[in-house]
């Protein structure tokens, strides 16, 4: 039986090279005047300022391996998914950021210290090298999720007002009344990652078991970190959902069990 | 005209110095207005002039801009807007149903926390739609498969079910095809009055009016003016 591959580092030389297939297709592109090549250019020099960025950030925080330092880029990278997050809705309303950063600040803390301290036992709980890709890979979902999940509710809110008022008109409550947009949307919201959880291993094999893989890691113990990764990520995304989804809802009715639609503000408006 | 005068009856549903608007425009100033116990009243008025607005505020979907509306000389307090609606049940003009069966659309109110103990009637449910002529077999068919009239007798249903002391109709037959508006309109007003409801009924057909009301208020910017019927 062949032993492990051992985990290697990469020369320029190796970069390049990966970089030259983006050069053939940006030549492919221009030949065919396909006009991408720009963009093409664009995004792979900002994936290498971005990705060159973050590798020295990252090695000067996991360096330094205090909660002090950990704060400001938990902050960063909630501040930086909330924005994500927000952007994409058609819909929005004064308050959606608020309540978009604090339940990916909640879920995403919850989830991830539940990850370090209980499932890996890292000890400290905070420990950079673990707590940060961990949270990015429970908020790079959950913000999607999030961004799904608030689509789907105001756009309930603002075209099927029709029927919220009936419910309201008949005596529901506002929570009876947003009881479907709400649950619609979360499951909206969970389309992605419920998806991926069906297929992963069978289309595709996830980013971080690759990666172990790639770097020598026995496969048996790789799948058994991306079960951990795809459950973190499941229960980070429906509860992120849920509870911008409830908090959403309860931001767009008054006291007297009243939907104020006209809080939501469409982008083209 | 089915029925009768409450002229005797209780104040039920009263409109005190009532003003009303939607999207920054004042469409109904200082309404004063009761119905009694049993009394239908009309609201009749042109398009674009407030009625459809003003129903709403009736209901608590929105505030009015000044005034209050009581009933039976009371506001409805704080947390008990649910209740309050339950009462004073608003009947569309187009027909909103869920995207599920006739029975679980009717049903769907008395699984609400202001249904209190009051259980599904299911056995008057299906001898009121079978008096508005619709067949049992339909309550386990998908409601937004019915045609629209048919829609509109399932909320009409759906509303005479509650029990609610009052009704605010919103041109509840508009969506029906002609022939069907005086046979609907029959059917439920008696339905109606033999449980002793009253109704604020605001169309712009006058003939309806005096066909299903005891009296109509003029709903008009400068003026408001009062007839009564029979």
């Amino acid at each position: 039986m062949a032993s492990p591959v051992q985990p290697m580092d990469l020369s320029w030389w190796q970069l390049a090279i990966a970089a030259s297939l983006i050069l053939i297709s940006g030549a492919v592109s221009l030949a065919l005047k396909l006009r991408m090549e720009k963009r093409l250019a664009l995004a792979s020099l900002r994936t290498i300022v971005q990705l060159g960025l973050v590798g020295y950030v990252l090695k000067w925080v996991f360096e330094l391996d205090t909660l002090l330092a950990l704060g400001p880029v938990f902050l960063l990278m909630i501040a930086t998914a909330t924005g994500a997050a927000i952007r994409r809705p058609e819909r929005r309303y004064e308050g959606a950021a608020r309540r978009a950063f604090f339940s990916l600040a909640l879920t995403g803390l919850v989830i991830t210290v539940t990850a370090t301290r209980l499932i890996i036992g890292v000890d400290p709980w905070y420990a950079p090298s673990y707590f940060i890709p961990l949270l990015g890979m429970v908020l790079g979902n959950g913000m999607n999720g999030i961004s799904l999940c608030l689509d789907h509710l105001l756009e309930s809110f603002s075209l099927r007002r029709d029927m919220v008022e009936m419910e309201l008109a008949l005596g529901a409550t506002s929570w009876e009344s947003a009881r479907g947009p709400v649950s619609s949307a979360v499951r909206r919201g969970m389309i992605p990652i419920i998806n991926s959880m069906m297929v992963v291993g069978i289309v595709s094999l996830p980013g971080m078991m690759t990666g172990q893989i790639l770097a020598g890691a026995d496969p048996l113990r790789a799948v058994k970190y991306q079960i951990v990764i795809m459950f973190m990520i499941a229960a980070g995304t429906a509860m992120g959902s849920m509870l911008v989804a409830v908090l959403s809802y309860r931001a767009l009715y008054n006291s007297r069990h009243q939907l104020v639609s006209d809080r939501i503000r469409s982008r083209k408006g | 005209m089915p029925g009768g005068s409450a002229d005797g009856g209780e104040r039920l549903l009263e409109l005190s110095d009532l003003s009303v608007g939607t999207d920054g425009r004042v469409l109904i100033t200082d309404l004063d207005l009761c119905v009694r116990e049993g009394e239908f009243v009309a609201l009749l008025g042109p398009s674009g002039c407030g009625k459809t607005t003003l129903l709403r505020a009736v209901s608590g979907l929105i505030d009015p801009l000044e005034g209050a509306v009581l009933l039976r000389g009371e506001e409805a307090p704080g947390d008990h807007w649910p209740s309050f609606r339950r009462r004073v049940v608003l009947i569309q003009q187009t027909p909103v149903l869920l995207d599920q069966t006739v029975e679980e659309n009717l049903r769907r109110p008395f699984d609400y926390v202001s249904a209190g103990e009051a259980g599904f009637p299911g056995d008057r449910a299906v001898s009121l739609l079978g008096v508005f002529g619709v067949d049992e077999s339909r309550m386990s068919q998908n409601a937004r498969s019915l045609s629209v009239g048919q829609q509109q007798r399932v909320c009409l249903v759906r509303a005479l079910i509650l029990q609610p002391d009052v009704l605010l109709l919103d041109e509840p037959t508009s969506a029906l095809d002609p022939e069907s508006v005086r046979s609907v309109e029959e059917v439920f007003v008696r339905e109606a009055r033999q449980r002793g409801m009253s109704a604020l009924l605001v169309t712009h057909d006058r003939a309806q009016a005096e066909r299903v009301c005891d009296r109509s208020v003029e709903l008009d910017p400068y003026l408001t003016e009062e007839a009564r019927f029979g």
